[in-house]
């Protein structure tokens, strides 16, 4: 039978060796890792359960309902990302277990149906998001789109007071690496704007005597970072990242 | 009218014979140990499931109830060595250290209940073996004196272990039923814990969860309030770490289909109940029907649970199977009643 899972192979591996004058270099053996899991720890829950999404995480008693509607799971098969898995290992501090799904576990689509339908209160969705976080603040994961998107939304609104959709756009666009053509903005932007999809138009907006509202949302904000703030513990010892 | 004999001072007895002395029956309330409470009283249990009150809140009333009535004759330190039925009901011989009385009774009531589990019997958890391996009901005291401490070296404890259905549930011990209280009792403990002590992680092994009905509520608190951990599968064995003092529970987490082997400093086991000495005891000397279990079997027991099929004869508590405190004290003034009614008849 072939090994499926790879990366449980470890290979005794000698690149020079030479017994009495022959070279014997090579691979000498083959070793399964033991899946012995021999920790339980409480640092990941800890965090997770300290960020503003993630205060549900304790509840959870996985029984399994919101992997089953998950429409990533389900109806796209990617059987990989399975949400109670990733709460569970979050829940028992499984870090390594838990690295390999870095590059998965951002693939939901927000749909929300986990959290209409999890028996316990669970904030499913936010949750999960919440446990991407930490993977990515761990190294294991990189930014995700979607969280450099969310980072442009808050500044874009903070600054302003109002949502400005064409500064929205180049905040992200930077954030991206990214520069569209002037020629596709303006046709983009023409079709938005024809179709009433972009409201604020292509000047600057600014709430009128936004800049005191701004100072104590800023202060306020800080002061609840800071409440938050449980510091991102180190990634275990010889945890590989994401396969 | 000759008094009814109560036998069993634990909530269940005590419960009888409160009602029956206040129905104005004459009683006769015997206890094989020294004091009044039973299993409560000798393993000084801390707060009671589920709503958390302290044992001394539920059982003192119910002691003040019996003590100094004029109707109630107490003989503590006591047991029934015979049994014979007479005319009016039963004659019964009492021996107390040496000597030996006997008395004519009108009814009788066994609420002779049940004995925790000998862990020992689990001998891969290592209880007797190991010092930090405790029985949940040691637990109690510790945590009704908040001296939650490992007894190998006096040190607090940073992590522990519940092991669910120790002696339950098990063919290998021959005893397939639940305790209907393992689950309870232990989340519990592990919500008192971390209320005084949220320094202690605390991990609870089960197979199911079993906080029927509204006590379901304590389970979700612990996980959502106090942070209780909870993880499926049985563990298999327990031994010590190699040149250390910690415990290594080894098993496998059903979830993840992956052993297990982590450490703990200190591992409890919820001891099933079984039928108490005293019941067996009973059963004998008055002949009542035993299930395969060795509890006492009531006649019907949907519609007369306390209703032994023996005329006079009667039950109360966790003679007849698991039960949790407030279910024998309701079966005690069910078998006070019928009690009295046989003996007034
Ligand atoms: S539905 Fe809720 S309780 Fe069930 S596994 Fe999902 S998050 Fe956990
Ligand atoms: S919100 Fe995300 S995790 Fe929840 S069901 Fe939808 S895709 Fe799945
Ligand atoms: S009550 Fe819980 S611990 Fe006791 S036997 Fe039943 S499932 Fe096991």
């Amino acid at each position: 039978m072939p090994i499926v899972e790879k990366s449980l192979v470890r290979v005794d591996r000698t690149e020079k060796l030479e017994l009495e004058g022959i070279d014997v270099s090579g691979d000498w053996n083959t070793f399964l890792r033991s899946r012995v899991w021999t920790d339980l720890d409480v640092k990941v829950a800890d965090w997770v359960r300290a960020q503003p999404g993630g205060d549900t995480i304790d509840r959870c008693w996985q029984c399994g309902t919101c992997t089953a509607g998950c429409c990533m799971h389900t109806d796209f098969g990617l059987t990989e990302f399975n949400p109670r898995y990733f709460i569970y290992l979050a829940q028992i501090g499984y870090e390594e277990e838990l690295r390999r799904y870095a590059h998965t576990i951002w693939r939901c689509v927000s749909c929300n149906k986990c959290v209409e339908r999890c028996p316990k209160g669970v904030k499913v969705e936010e949750v999960v998001h919440t446990i991407g976080s930490y993977l990515e603040r761990t190294g294991a994961a990189p930014e995700s789109p979607a969280d450099r998107f969310d980072r442009a939304y808050t500044e874009n609104l903070l600054n302003r007071g109002i949502l400005d959709e064409a500064a929205l756009f180049r905040t992200y666009e930077r954030l991206e690496g990214r520069k569209t053509p002037t020629r596709e903005l303006l046709r983009m932007g023409l079709a938005l704007f024809t179709s009433g999809r972009l409201r604020t138009g292509p000047f600057a907006h600014r709430t009128r005597g936004w800049g005191k509202m701004r100072e104590v949302l800023r202060a306020r904000l800080e002061e609840e970072t800071r409440q938050r703030r449980v510091p991102v513990p180190k990634p275990p010892v010889g945890a590989g990242g994401g396969r | 009218m000759n008094p009814i004999l109560v036998l069993g001072g634990g909530p269940a007895g005590l419960s009888a014979t409160a009602e029956l002395a206040s129905l104005g029956a004459p009683t006769l309330l015997v206890e094989r140990e020294s004091y009044l409470g039973g299993n409560p009283k000798r393993w000084h249990y801390s707060l009671l499931a589920p709503d958390l009150r302290p044992a001394e809140e539920v059982m003192d009333p119910l002691l003040e109830r019996v003590t100094g009535r004029p109707e109630v004759e107490l003989r503590l330190g006591t047991t029934l060595t015979k049994a014979e039925r007479t005319a009016t009901g039963f004659s019964v011989a009492l021996r107390s250290a040496d000597t030996t009385v006997t008395r004519e009774v009108s009814a009788v009531v066994l609420a002779t209940g049940f004995d925790h589990f000998d862990s020992r019997r689990k001998f891969e958890y290592g209880y007797g073996r190991y010092p930090d391996v405790l029985d949940f009901k040691e637990l109690e005291g510790m945590i009704h004196d908040d001296k939650v401490l490992r007894p190998s070296d006096g040190r607090p404890p940073k992590r522990i272990a519940w092991i669910l259905c120790v002696g339950s549930r098990d063919v290998q011990v021959g005893n397939p039923w639940c305790c209907r209280m393992g689950c309870a009792v232990s989340i519990k403990q592990a919500v008192e814990i971390r209320q005084k002590h949220p320094e202690i992680d605390a991990y609870v092994y089960y197979m199911d969860i079993r906080t029927y009905g509204l006590w379901e509520d304590l389970y979700w608190k612990s996980m959502q309030e106090y942070g209780v951990k909870f993880i499926r599968g049985r563990i298999g064995q327990v031994t010590v770490a190699e040149g250390g003092s910690r415990l290594i529970a080894t098993g496998e987490d059903t979830i993840l289909s992956r052993p297990t082997e982590v450490p703990f400093d200190m591992i409890v086991l919820a001891s099933g109940m079984e039928p108490g000495t005293g019941t067996k005891q009973a059963a004998e000397l008055f002949g009542v029907p035993v299930g395969p279990e060795g509890f006492l079997t009531p006649r019907l027991s949907d519609l007369n649970p306390v209703d032994s099929g023996i005329p006079g004869v009667f039950f109360a508590g966790a003679a007849t199977g698991p039960k949790a405190i407030p279910d024998a004290v309701t079966e005690g003034m069910g078998a006070a009643l019928r009690a009295f009614q046989y003996a007034r008849r």
